[in-house]
């Protein structure tokens, strides 16, 4: 049974060795969307204000907002990253968060070494990694080169990899930074089918992106971020 | 600012066992930081081996006339001071950098921190192991032999890992929040190296400078060098280190429980 439900929970960032805000900063920060304050000395970014959310099994979120809106942070918050400054948070679920796919893959690692890897930062035992090892090797189609160093992998072929290893498990709940899509025209096919598997079996997706068109295919409620608050869409 | 509440939340405690107990990804990734490391090269971590073994091979004769020391004494001695040295040194140091280098992993999710003061402990271990080895043909050579007192070397090395994870988890948070301390600490272990009897004898200090062997670390080696030695620990050793424990244990409970989960928020 998945759920999230959010009452005014606010994420506030300090950042340090940034100086002290300047004109410029200020002019910045009304560009990029953050918001500034200053609290004891230290820069503090505000970067999501006030949010309340709801979502039940079969809600399909999504995220829009421009670049430092929030989208980001609110998606690590559901992921447990960063635990809120204020409000209350509740999460009921397991949470498979697609955010970096390619986050903390090892150059020097082979293939199949990298899906043990991520396979366990991703929750696995090494049993289950082991159990779902030949699967992904299949899925990614990278063939031989599954036992060569990663660092020798094309752009596309890094990208199978990584989209086969994080699209493995089934989670409750789905958290996606923009849709994935990788590789070549017979991947994407393959990929895309597998993309909307995974999203038709999880309870509840999030998905955060700058195309309006993909969250009205894809969501099926849908909210805006302007400034670290939620406005109503 | 009004209190944050989360069901994700566990007590300090749970938390910091959450971490210990997933023992599978913290030994992988300490293996792998080791494989990856000397993946391109072709004796591997063996090289780990050799490199000791060169420092000790060369220095031991030199300073066993330096310090005028019979070479069958002074080269145990040399070779366990080395070695030991190089694992507090590796602990203390690569603990200032647990979080900084596991950054990745924990912007993704929520993860333990424990976890990852585990990860940096074992591939000191690890380096450590590939080290110690050495010290069985010096051992050999040197004609030393154990007692059943040798066994406690186990409870020593017990101590040895309580202290090393409790001040990883203090320096990894601390060196997180403030960066320079790493730059301290790097320094500050380089000159402690001078102060604690690694090359030198404990024997050889005068009197009135013997307040050195309050410094934990020659304290710890005491513990841990003697009984491999075939002699005894002195109590004063012993009494130290369990002072200094408890010491770094309460520090370390205190830091985790109140920022354990916003660490994240420094990366």
């Amino acid at each position: 049974m998945a759920l999230i439900s959010l009452k005014n929970v606010s994420v506030s960032f300090p950042i340090y060795g940034a100086g002290s805000a300047s004109l410029k900063k200020t002019l910045a920060a009304s560009v990029t969307g953050g918001r500034f304050g200053k609290e004891t000395g230290v820069n503090v970014v505000q970067a999501l204000h006030d949010i309340n959310l709801e979502l039940k099994s079969g809600d399909r979120l999504g995220l829009l907002g421009h670049n430092g809106a929030g989208k980001s942070t609110l998606l690590r918050t559901l992921a447990g990253v960063y635990e809120p400054s204020a409000g209350d948070f509740v999460r009921q679920g397991t949470v498979a968060s697609l955010i970096d796919p390619s986050l903390g893959i090892e150059p020097d690692a082979s293939g199949i070494e990298n899906i043990m890897l991520r396979g366990l930062v991703m929750g696995m035992s090494r049993k289950q990694v082991e159990g779902l090892t030949a699967e992904i090797c299949e899925f990614s189609g990278l063939g031989e080169y599954v036992n060569m160093p990663v660092r020798t992998y094309s752009t596309g072929m890094l990208m199978r990899l990584a989209f086969s290893i994080s699209t493995s498990v089934q989670a409750d709940i789905l958290l996606m930074d923009e849709w994935l899509s990788v590789g070549d025209a017979e991947f994407t096919e393959k990929a895309e089918k597998r993309m909307k598997d995974v999203v038709s079996k999880s309870g509840i997706l999030v998905l955060a992106s700058h195309s309006p068109e993909l969250i009205a295919r894809e969501c099926n409620k849908v909210v805006r971020l302007e400034h670290g608050r939620l406005v109503e869409h | 600012m009004s209190q944050a509440h989360s069901n994700l939340h566990r007590s300090a405690w749970a938390d910091w066992w959450e971490g210990t107990r997933r023992t599978d990804i913290w030994w992988t990734l300490a293996w792998f930081d080791i494989v990856l490391r000397y993946r391109r090269s072709m004796l591997g971590p063996l090289w780990l081996t050799l490199s000791m073994g060169a420092m000790i091979a060369g220095m031991g004769p030199l300073y066993s006339s330096l310090f005028g020391t019979n070479l069958s004494k002074f080269f145990p001695h040399l070779t366990l001071g080395l070695i030991f040295w190089g694992l507090f040194s590796a602990m203390v140091t690569e603990g200032c950098n647990a979080f900084i280098g596991s950054a990745h992993y924990l912007k993704q999710g929520y993860f333990p921190i424990s976890l990852f003061v585990w990860r940096s402990m074992s591939r000191n271990l690890i380096q450590f192991l590939h080290q110690i080895v050495l010290y069985i043909p010096v051992a050999l050579w040197a004609g030393i032999s154990l007692s059943w007192s040798a066994l406690l070397v186990i409870p020593a090395f017990l101590l040895l890992l309580i202290n090393a994870h409790a001040i990883g988890l203090v320096l990894g948070l601390v060196c997180t929040r403030f960066r320079d301390v790493t730059q301290i600490v790097t320094s500050l272990m380089q000159m402690l190296m001078f102060l604690t009897p690694v090359f030198w004898m404990p024997e050889s200090l005068p009197g009135r400078a013997r307040y050195i062997l309050w410094n934990p670390f020659a304290q710890m080696l005491d513990l841990l060098r003697t009984p491999l030695m075939g002699g005894t620990a002195t109590l004063h050793s012993w009494l130290g280190i369990l002072g200094w424990t408890a010491g770094s244990l309460v520090i370390a409970t205190l830091l985790f429980a109140k920022y354990r989960r916003r660490v994240v928020y420094w990366l």
